[in-house]
């Protein structure tokens, strides 16, 4: 019987990869969305309209595109720029098998970081300031998760607690700093408006001659591109990719290879953490233009990023276009909620219903590949004898 | 009429015949051993009959009545007891608890703590198996272990017993000791099948061996007509060298030295309480001892995954104390792990990634923190070529090789790295006659090319037949040392169990010193 | 000053904080002790805090609320169950998508129902006082007396009810089958497994009990307390619920305890936000505190704390 087993190794070409991949995500994303719908008729709404508006809310129409007016896209792709950012925070994590659950507490500390920041370096020019704030943001989400990495990596405190409790503790110290120290002048709890100097440039503004109207999307949105492929790239061909892959698989055998676990969670919850405060400092230095406490409050981008991990499956590719999903969403559902009454929060039913099925997904695959494996075994031991 | 019938059993897994129409008769106050190598399908098919796995065809008689086993519920509930070869008991509860759990003496769901605790102890003065009903079995040395499992099959009632590889873990006298209680079972009216690899065992204990080969029964035979050459054919299914074939050591410098180790537990026992030794270039110093007195925690202070809390290791008059395994893999230690899907390989990196494992930070197969793909790849299919791995790419995830080709992999690695010592603890566990015997050559050519080898193993034969010189350690200390070929099991064994001088042993012979740092 | 800060009130204070929390905290010991990590309590919490308003408000029983709070804790536990127990899905991520839901799903209908987000209606009547003894009077034993009442018999009935069963969950757990059970399914299932003891439905049984604890949690919290449900009102205490059974050693009465000093710092906070005079201190500080005591107890004692050996790890028969 050995003698007829095939290869385990069949040749496939990039395309049938990605399909294979990719197929049961969309499949679960296209479920979620059917149970979102009965939910939507349930509640006496009528999730055809509900649909067509979201859709329309996310994407526009092509009466619009036409006119090279993307307003609507454009929407989306900057509600997809925070998540793409916390998505590969939180992918990140994932792949040294952290779960920084916490990452929207990181994202605060981000966000008031570029808002203070962008108050002192207005002055300087835009290609001097912007980058010394998105550094500074980095550094200050890092901060942030520095603390739970150690304690993860010296006492073994799980993540999933002390990021957790460090988001509470964020909100309340960023709420404290926009309604105390960097409060407006007005005495509202915001911060003043940041110089234009420092704002990130919109794609009409960069690309005047696709977008021919005003659109909200952001160079933040190529920034996270860069950075998806810089992570794809770290996580691929460096040592240190290496390192944290490893330990996210086997942090036993990655030990004996002399790869530390306590400074490799380091890493990987700080460069995590880094991920998360551009998520915050892109909202601020693109969208917003200020930092204001409905930002602070909420639940935030932070958590959504999870869904958005799990349904790239950790990949940071992938999260690019599952953020621009979840980006379309969330840009939709006002729109929904407008034309067909159904309240938002159906958006984040969905989110949860996503990785139900994505995370049943990843089961059943394992299952399958773990009987193949078991059937290679006790081939594999008869070849031997 | 027999308690045990197997007519014709087949257990299918995908792409393999586990149980290929396997028959099998277990007559009452017999002792039956099931003998095949590691992948036979001996375990398969007593899971089968314990009820934890559901066969694909055949029939099952107890007491000449067909039954259907589906749950081990209704196994116990039909007289069968096992002792499994990973024990089932929960460490953090007490000998009286893992043994009535599942039957537990209770009045509306409140346990009736007094009554368990007499049973247990009646069952064990009854047998003769003796333990303290109220331990931790945490606390317990593994043979008490396997006796705390042997009362809990004998409280279920059970009437015929499954005992799978019960001697992996014990020492020689251990083993004596299991098989009077087994005899004494038997003379009670029990029946017992015994499920094992090893030929020894068979002779002085079976009254029949039933022998299976790749999930097909391949014969039956008794200790009287047979010897173990004879069982290893039928066993294999080939002739089989039982010795290895050795030139004498030709020792040279001092490569590792290891003086007064204290190294504590998790927790924070002392694990070994001053262990000093010496590996020379050249030579293969064999550690024996029971499971758990320590051998674990000088591997890991060693190899730098363990500090020591006292005491000095150095190489090649390096010291390595303290480092970490970073260090201690620049400064020439090679490790094989007793465990390879845990310590030795990351199961979903690929062949390649896991041939660099220990080295990725180094040249060639990193220039700048960034890792050389082509490099790589280059040497990751040299030395799968070197150590015959079989798999079809580079690219094949270790867990989807076989247990054979892991270790080859993991050897590929370590011994491909070139180092001083070669640190090797439980080689060949799990594994089947061929790859035990390839492992065994290159270990036996790592010697030969001027390494020092450190090998720690349960199985005394293993160390036996490969070492230079053996040293046995006991809770935690070295408690004797032996030159190669002056030491029979009988007295290694002695040692193994905490025998010392003192003792009417049988005396040390001329040349075999009582070494260790600690003393005895 | 500070001394007339430690008044009895403080102390009863503490106890009515702690009461969700060791709820909660129990729960999650229970659902651990099974091998299985309950994340959601959060969001048990959370639907059991809407669903106990809601049903409420619709019949004007308070007591049927705190039964729909149960009931919608024990609906949400039993996905959990099913994700990660048959399913065998990664119960963190099983976890993250409850407490996802819950927020979604409250929110969502707290809208469709109110026609309003933010909060739900009030109900007109909390659950009162078990107890209602006179105090008053002058003279050291009057005042004695004030104090024993108020320590000890000022409390509403979930108060009491979670000091109830933490004793009896800590009695049951070492000294019943089911409890000897359950602490072998989450160190080692395989053993069970191979006595007869089921270990998927001894799994099953210990989430649902954590969701119908973290549903009375909820009631505690919106039909005891607050009077209201607001939006993600539970605010981290699934967390810190977890946090205490951890500190509590995978015990109930440890987790009560743990939890009875988490509660003291939510108590110090309340206190310290109304005594200040003046904004010396900004809001924001007092609200960190419970977050900040939670971590710095796990930084110190997380070292020694070792947890069930199976938990987390899904149980798959050969």
């Amino acid at each position: 019987m050995s003698e007829t087993h095939e290869a385990p190794v069949v040749r496939e070409n990039l395309w049938m990869k990605v399909l294979r991949t990719a197929g049961v995500p969309l499949l679960s994303v296209v479920l979620a969305m059917a149970i979102g719908s009965i939910i939507i008729a349930a509640s006496g709404k009528d999730p055809v309209l509900a649909f067509g508006a979201l859709l329309k809310g996310a994407f526009g129409s092509p009466e619009q595109w036409q006119i090279g007016n993307f307003r609507a896209f454009g929407d989306t792709i900057s509600r997809a720029t925070p998540l793409a950012f916390a998505g590969l925070a939180i992918a990140f994590g994932f792949r040294a098998n952290l779960f920084n659950i916490g990452a929207n507490g990181q994202l605060l500390l981000g966000a008031v970081t570029a808002a203070f920041l962008g108050l002192v370096l207005g002055g300087q020019p835009t290609w001097v300031a912007i980058p010394l704030i998105l550094i500074g943001a980095a550094l200050a989400g890092a901060a942030w998760a520095f603390i739970p990495a150690i304690l993860k990596a010296k006492v073994g405190a799980h993540e999933v607690i002390t990021t957790m409790m460090f988001s509470w503790i964020a909100l309340y110290l960023t709420s404290w700093i926009i309604s105390g120290p960097l409060k407006d002048a007005a005495g509202n709890s915001q911060t003043p408006m940041l110089p234009q100097a420092v704002w990130l440039p919109t794609m009409d503004q960069l690309l005047p001659a696709v977008f021919r109207t005003p659109v909200r999307a952001h160079l933040g949105f190529i920034i996270a591109v860069g950075l998806a492929v810089l992570v794809w790239w770290i996580l691929k061909k460096t040592t240190l990719g290496y390192g944290v892959r490893a330990v996210g698989f086997n942090q036993w055998a990655a030990q004996n290879g002399g790869i530390s676990i306590a400074i490799t969670t380091v890493y990987a919850l700080c460069i995590s953490g880094a991920l998360a405060g551009l998520a915050g400092a892109s909202e601020v230095l693109g969208v917003q233009h200020r930092m204001f406490d409905e930002v602070s409050a909420g639940s935030g981008f932070g958590f959504t990023g999870i869904a958005v991990a799990l349904l790239a499956k950790n990949h940071p590719i992938a999260v690019i276009f599952s953020a621009i999903l979840f980006g379309a969403l969330s840009a939709g559902a006002g729109m929904m909620q407008l034309t067909a009454n159904v309240p938002d929060k159906i958006i984040m039913i969905v989110q949860a219903l996503i990785i139900f099925f994505v995370g049943a997904e990843t089961v059943i695959t394992w299952f399958i590949k773990r009987r193949q494996k078991l059937a290679l075994e006790r081939e594999g031991d008869s070849d031997v004898a | 009429m027999p308690v045990l019938e197997l007519r014709e059993i087949t257990k299918v897994f995908p792409g393999v015949r586990a149980n290929d129409r396997v028959s099998l008769v277990l007559e009452r106050g017999e002792i039956v051993a099931l003998l095949g190598e590691n992948g036979a399908g001996k375990s398969t098919l007593m899971n089968v009959v314990y009820g934890l796995l559901a066969p694909d065809g055949g029939e099952i008689l107890v007491d000449g009545k067909p039954v259907r086993i589906r749950t081990p519920r209704e196994a116990i509930d039909l007289g069968i007891g096992m002792v499994h070869q990973h024990f089932m008991l929960v460490q953090t509860l007490t000998v009286t608890e893992n043994i009535i759990m599942g039957h537990e003496p209770s009045r509306f769901g409140v346990i009736d703590f007094a009554t368990a605790r007499a049973k247990v102890r009646e069952l064990s003065l009854r047998y003769g198996l003796k333990v303290d009903p109220g331990a931790r079995v945490a606390d317990l040395s593994v043979g008490m272990q396997q006796r705390v499992e042997i009362l809990k099959a004998l409280y279920q009632g059970a009437r015929i017993l499954i005992l799978d590889e019960p001697t992996a873990v014990l020492s020689p006298q251990e083993v004596g000791e299991l098989f009077g209680v087994v005899r004494s079972l038997v003379t009670e009216g029990l029946s017992v099948v015994l499920i094992t690899h090893k030929l020894d065992e068979v002779m002085g204990a079976a009254d029949r061996v039933v022998v299976m080969r790749d999930g097909r029964v391949v014969g039956e035979t008794t200790p009287a007509k047979t010897d173990q050459v004879g069982l290893a054919r039928m066993m294999v299914g080939r002739d089989v060298v039982l010795t290895v074939e050795r030139t004498p050591a030709r020792p040279g410098e001092t490569v590792l030295e290891v003086r007064d180790l204290v190294v504590l537990d998790e927790r924070r026992l002392e694990a070994l309480k001053g262990v000093g030794l010496t590996v020379h270039a050249g030579e293969i110093v064999g550690i024996a001892g029971v499971d758990g007195n320590g051998q674990t925690q000088l591997v890991e202070a060693i190899v730098g995954l363990k500090r020591p809390q006292s005491g000095s290791i150095s190489l090649r008059d390096k010291d390595i104390t303290h480092a970490a395994p970073r260090a201690t893999i620049h400064a020439g230690v090679s490790h094989v792990p007793e465990d390879r899907q845990r310590r030795g390989l990351v199961l979903e990196f690929d062949l390649a990634e896991n041939l660099i494992l220990g080295d990725q930070r180094d040249a060639p197969y990193a220039r700048a923190g960034i890792m050389r793909t082509r490099v790589i790849d280059e040497a990751a299919r040299k030395r799968i070529g070197d150590y015959d791995v079989r798999t079809p790419s580079i690219r094949v995830l270790a867990g989807n090789l076989s247990g054979g080709n892991q270790q080859k992999l993991v050897l590929a690695r370590e011994m491909g790295r070139d180092p001083d010592l070669l640190v090797a603890a439980q080689p060949t566990r799990g594994l089947d006659v061929g790859a035990i015997e390839f492992v065994h050559r290159r270990i036996l050519t790592e010697r030969d090319g001027g390494k020092a080898v450190l090998l720690v193993s349960m199985e005394l034969e293993e160390i036996m037949s490969l070492s230079d010189r053996i040293l046995v350690m006991y809770e935690g200390r070295i408690a004797a040392e032996f030159a190669a070929g002056e030491a029979d099991a009988e007295r290694i064994g002695f040692f193994m169990t905490g025998g010392s001088k003192k003792d009417h042993a049988p005396a040390p012979q001329a040349g075999t010193a009582v070494a260790g740092g600690g003393g005895l | 000053m500070w001394l007339s800060f430690l008044t009895p009130d403080l102390f009863a204070s503490a106890i009515r904080m702690a009461t969700p929390l060791a709820l909660a905290a129990i729960g999650g010991t229970i659902c651990e002790r099974s091998g299985v990590v309950n994340i959601a309590l959060e969001g048990m919490m959370l639907v059991g805090a809407f669903f106990g308003v809601v049903v409420t408000l619709a019949t004007g029983n308070v007591w049927l609320g705190v039964v729909a709070a149960i009931v919608a804790g024990v609906l949400l536990s039993a996905i959990h169950a099913f994700a990660s127990v048959t399913l065998r899905m990664d119960q963190v991520v099983s976890g993250t998508a409850l407490n996802i839901l819950a927020l979604g799903l409250t929110g969502f209908l707290m809208e469709v129902i109110y026609g309003h987000p933010g909060a739900t209606n009030g109900i007109a009547h909390k659950i009162g006082p078990v107890f209602n003894f006179p105090t008053g009077g002058t003279g050291v034993l009057a005042t004695i007396w004030s104090w024993v009442d108020q320590i000890v018999f000022s409390y509403t009935p979930i108060v009491y009810v979670a000091i109830i069963i933490a004793i009896v969950a800590q009695w049951a757990m070492y000294r019943t089958r089911w409890g000897l059970r359950l602490r072998a399914l989450g160190e080692h299932p395989r053993a069970a497994d191979t006595v007869g003891v089921r270990v998927q439905a001894g799994r099953y049984v210990a989430v649902l009990i954590s969701g119908a604890l973290g549903g009375l949690a909820g009631a505690n919290l919106t039909l005891e307390q607050v009077g209201v449900f607001s939006d993600n009102m539970t605010s981290g205490r699934g967390f810190i619920a977890l946090a205490a059974n951890i500190f509590g050693r995978w015990t109930p009465v440890g987790s009560y305890l743990a939890s009875l000093l988490f509660g003291f710092a939510e108590a110090i906070e309340i206190r310290m936000q109304s005594f200040q005079q003046g904004n010396q201190i900004p809001v924001q500080f007092f609200l960190m505190l419970p977050y900040v005591l939670v971590v710095i107890v796990l930084a110190g004692f997380m070292g020694r704390a070792v947890g069930p050996a199976a938990i987390g790890k899904p149980y798959e028969k050969e």
